[in-house]
């Protein structure tokens, strides 16, 4: 069997979303672009599907697995999936034999199992080999095996019919445009390059004003290197804030949270904000 | 003898305008003798492209020192090189970490120029090639064919700064004086790392080599790779490297920094030209021993996928790197849907040009498209060749220029697909522009 396999990454470093493509085939691979057509997708972090559509080119009757405490019910109906819906709590899993949150194992195994025709027991000897080889001591060798044994137990899976209207299509290319010189924030030379993706896992950022408490003194507009910041000016106060437009650029960086005098800023959890249609604070 | 009484005995040598030789300060058998075996019999792995490279030339006897600087998408070379030395702390091997990259470029000078017996491999890219710019350039005309900088090709010094692929980085650096050799897929960076110095050390060329692969594309895709038994790779070195007089400057001395007349210039650079074009003679003849020797395609001036006994054909594709192997499934499609025969060649020596072999395999074709992957500002790079090289024939093909994957952008079937038609139009009779820009299956 051949495999190809390969990370797409921008500049940003620890912490980035990436996306990642796996070939398989009996034969030998020559195909050198990104699979757009893929027949298995794999989610390993919820967080990143809020600006990304993991199941993207995925065609109807494709299997999607994420690496989830959810059932295979609700990531179907949430993310809209037809199809084989697989989950696993890699990250529970991580935590609780290899002391963090690292998801891989039961993703690799989970993985697998979508690919079928592979008996779980070489799938985890082949992994284990491969940790062997690179003289990773037996103590954590032997908690990779134990967590490879719980995730083949806590796979859970089920087929689904939840059609998304727009069907999971990727966004046809339309072309440059004009593009304007002057800061990062304008000068984007790809739809795909959107910097939210690389925000840490588990958070977003929220702004909340009820009490109009924002001072106009636009430290937070002249501060975020991405110019997400929404606002209306007023001619007593100055830049008052009304929002941020997090969905696509915010990279979670901070800065608002940190100069803004009232505290408005803040990040929330992840999980507080799993249900939000709308992803804009 | 003691080590010190070893160091301070006289040494026999030779004295020369240039200073003193010394021929013999370096026992080669002991060098052997101390390589450390990393693989005593063929194995298969997964690997990626920077890993291939770093066990190629770990596994050379003639690698004993690695100079480097970490730069993406080249850094996990040396971070291999450097972990798999670190296991064995007892050994010959040494790796040097240098502040900067031209100070790799002045050590690998000096490294190469003291130990002209032995290999010095360093892996760079994009803004560290240019960094090394002008000792690279002095470098060419050394005659240190023992130096192997590894370009790992990512856009070249540019607004806006891009970390990954295309070749713009070793097509800017054409002129300064290395062979160039393109690598696709794992295997062929490996089994071209092995090769590389046995065209570069042959005593006709002398001239050091720049093997190079697409960063992110190659440098970070694993797949399978083949690794052979140490002793293997070393008998087949050992069959093209000899120890041989320098050519260069000032009696067989590499001197930097002479100044020379401009009379003096132009014919030392005729002679670098000759040294350089010999291996347009010796390249395929390497190839072939490798081909014999480990079963594997070896050298050559260009990989080909399409062509029939038959040369004549509708569209002939010239490109280079890991996308081309998209061209191979998405030219059958194409052929099946417009009944067009189409087939492709994808450069593998990028200097010295193989004009006369791109001729002869092209000749045959109606249209001629030639994908560029690297930013020019007129036609491109491989165009500008491919057309030098066409014009010597009576009727030669239409070359239709096309631009994709700029920056290491991704190259779709759609998108060979579209650059296909672009030719298609050509082959119908229809007008087209100098070049097009092409991307996710359109033109824009």
């Amino acid at each position: 069997m051949h495999v190809q396999e390969w990370p797409f990454f921008s500049s940003a470093r620890r912490g980035a979303g990436i996306r990642s493509f796996l070939r398989v085939s009996r034969q030998p691979i020559t195909a050198a672009c990104e699979v757009t057509r893929p027949t298995i997708a794999l989610l390993m972090d919820e967080a990143a599907a809020r600006s990304v559509d993991f199941a993207e080119g995925v065609p109807p009757g494709g299997t999607f697995v994420l690496n989830t405490r959810r059932s295979p019910e609700e990531c179907a109906r949430h993310f809209r999936l037809t199809g084989r819906v697989m989950t696993v709590p890699g990250d529970d899993i991580g935590l609780r034999f290899l002391k963090h949150t690292i998801g891989n194992i039961s993703a690799y195994m989970a993985v697998a199992t979508a690919i079928g025709g592979l008996d779980p027991q070489t799938v985890i000897d082949s992994f284990l080999h491969m940790l062997e080889k690179r003289r990773i001591p037996d103590t954590i060798i032997e908690a990779n095996r134990r967590a490879l044994a719980a995730s083949v137990e806590a796979i859970r899976s089920g087929d689904f019919e939840e059609s998304d209207p727009r069907g999971h299509r990727a966004a046809e290319f339309g072309g440059y445009g004009d593009l304007p010189v002057g800061a990062q924030t304008v000068l984007r030379l790809s739809q795909k390059n959107r910097t939210a993706d690389y925000a840490p896992s588990g958070f977003r950022l929220r702004f909340e004003d009820p009490a109009l408490a924002c001072t106009g003194c636009a430290h937070c507009i002249t501060n975020c290197p991405e110019g997400i910041i929404q606002f209306s000016p007023d001619a007593q106060r100055g830049l008052l804030v009304t929002g941020v437009e997090i969905s696509t650029f915010c990279k979670l960086c901070g800065e608002c949270i940190q100069v803004c005098p009232e505290k408005l800023f803040k990040e929330m959890p992840y999980e507080e904000v799993w249900n939000e249609e709308v992803v804009a604070s | 003898m003691s080590m010190a009484q070893e160091l301070t005995r006289p040494m026999p040598h030779v004295t020369t305008p240039g200073g003193e030789r010394y021929d013999r300060a370096i026992d080669l058998e002991r060098v052997r003798a101390a390589h450390r075996v990393l693989y005593s019999a063929r194995e298969t792995l997964m690997a990626d492209g920077n890993t291939a490279a770093a066990i190629a030339t770990l596994q050379m006897w003639r690698c004993v020192i690695f100079a480097g600087f970490p730069i993406t998408p080249s850094t996990k070379y040396i971070e291999t090189v450097a972990a798999r030395i670190a296991e064995d702390p007892k050994g010959l091997k040494r790796i040097k970490l240098l502040e900067a990259e031209h100070a790799v470029a002045d050590y690998m000078v000096g490294a190469s120029a003291a130990c002209r017996d032995l290999i010095f491999p360093t892996a760079t890219s994009s803004v560290g090639l240019d960094h090394m710019t002008e000792t690279t350039r002095s470098l060419g005309a050394s005659g240190l064919g023992n130096v192997l900088l590894i370009d790992v090709y990512r856009a070249t010094a540019n607004f806006p700064l891009c970390i990954e692929g295309d070749p713009s980085d070793t097509l800017a650096h054409r002129d300064d004086g290395f062979l160039q050799i393109a690598c696709r897929g794992k295997q062929q960076i490996y089994d071209t790392m092995i090769q590389a110095p046995c065209l570069g050390m042959h005593h006709e060329v002398l001239t050091p080599v720049m093997p190079g692969y697409y960063g992110i594309k190659d440098s970070h895709r694993s797949a399978r790779l083949t690794v052979e038994p140490d002793l293997a790779l070393h008998a087949f070195q050992d069959r093209w490297i000899q120890p041989c007089p320098l050519p260069g400057l000032i009696n067989g001395d590499t001197a930097f920094g002479n100044c020379v007349t401009s009379r003096y210039f132009q014919g030392f650079k005729v002679a670098q030209k000759h040294r350089m074009e010999r291996a347009l003679d010796l390249l395929p003849q390497i190839g072939a021993d490798f081909a014999r020797t480990f079963g594997r395609p070896g050298l050559a001036y260009f990989d080909q996928t399409g062509w029939r006994d038959d040369d004549s054909l509708d569209i002939a594709v010239v490109s280079m790197g890991p996308d081309f192997g998209t061209l191979e499934t998405a030219g059958p499609a194409f052929e099946k849907k417009t009944g067009l025969r189409v087939a492709g060649i994808a450069m593998r020596l990028l200097t010295p040009f193989p004009s006369k072999a791109v001729r002869r395999r092209l000749a045959g074709a109606r249209v001629v498209l030639v994908v560029n992957q690297a930013h020019h500002y007129g036609r491109g790079h491989l165009t500008l060749d491919v057309v030098d090289a066409l014009s010597e024939l009576d009727r030669p093909p239409r070359v239709v220029s096309a631009f994709a994957g700029m920056g290491g952008a991704d190259v779709s079937e759609a998108t060979w697909e579209a650059m296909l038609e672009g030719a298609r139009e050509a082959h119908a009779g229809s007008p087209t522009p100098p070049y097009r820009v092409y991307h996710e299956g359109r033109a824009l």
